[in-house]
């Protein structure tokens, strides 16, 4: 029967702070636990070995001089012939290159005034071409 | 004046449990001690312009086994935090390179316009230092930004 518990219910007035506690923990265990913290990017190389030198067929090199400019010079192995690109065109050369032959190592040689960024650029689209044969040189005057 | 009850007092009653509503104000207090007194370990930026990069990769490795070399626009190197002329790198990297157990990978903080020749001067230095990881830090190049494609 419906009509035996018609005592007024008591409102509390004030909002219950047992559990705030409680709840800030939760908050601060989900935040700590969502936090992810960059990672620092770059492009990734290994250096040679101090005292390891290897010999590589001329055949097997596709040299890459980036000018001072960031005009990149290519020139394949032993033939003279300069194709004179812009960084981002080495992409396109480096897959059309690695097709015709796999064993071929990219030789980027920087002038010394050349600023870094474009050095970078070469680097980025060998990188972006999955190119894992590079070699870093200087370009001797 | 007489003791009060002839000093028979009632025995005052103590509270078998422990109090335990402070037990959150001292979590918290404990851990904003800890939080206020944490020192992380890293070296302060240096004030570079960044190169960009479209093929950006995540450094795969632990935090503690990256060594920041940073190389300003003219040519000045600093290490956690300390100035080192060029030819000294080597002799600072090589003790932490083997202290770390040949794992350290080196992150080559460069302004985007400084001469290559520095460049190569550092790296033939990591080279002299047994160093054989080593990554150019640059940021992920965004698309829309670039005004050459």
């Amino acid at each position: 029967m419906p009509f035996i518990n018609k005592k007024k219910i008591k409102v509390s007035s004030e909002i219950p702070t047992a559990s705030m506690a409680d709840i800030a923990f939760l908050l601060m265990i989900f935040f700590l636990v969502t936090t992810t913290f960059p990672k620092d990017r770059g492009l990734a190389i290994v250096l040679p070995e101090e005292g390891v030198e290897a010999q590589v067929s001329q055949r097997n090199i596709l040299h890459l001089i980036v000018q001072p400019s960031g005009i990149v010079d290519v020139r394949r192995g032993e033939s003279q012939q300069v194709q004179q690109l812009r960084p981002q065109e080495v992409e396109a050369i480096w897959r059309q290159e690695v097709t015709s032959n796999p064993n071929i190592i990219a030789a980027v040689k920087t002038h010394p005034e050349t600023p870094y960024r474009y050095m970078i650029d070469v680097l980025d689209a060998l990188h972006s071409a999955n190119a894992e044969r590079i070699s870093l040189q200087i370009l001797e005057p | 004046m007489a003791i009060k009850g002839s000093g028979f007092q009632r025995k005052s009653r103590a509270a078998s449990d422990i109090p335990t509503c402070s037990l959150a104000d001292i979590a918290f207090l404990l851990m904003i001690f800890f939080m206020v007194t944490t020192v992380f370990q890293t070296d302060r930026e240096r004030p570079i312009v960044w190169p960009e990069a479209l093929a950006a990769e995540k450094i795969d490795e632990k935090q503690k086994n990256i060594l920041n070399i940073w190389m300003e626009r003219d040519g000045r190197v600093f290490m956690n935090d300390q100035a080192f002329p060029l030819e000294q790198v080597s002799d600072y990297v090589a003790p932490l390179y083997a202290a770390s157990e040949r794992a350290l990978v080196i992150s080559i903080r460069g302004d985007r316009e400084v001469p290559y020749i520095y460049m190569d001067q550092l790296q033939k230095e990591l080279v002299a230092a047994g160093v054989v990881r080593v990554v150019f830090a640059a940021q992920l190049e965004q698309s829309m930004q670039r005004e050459r494609r």
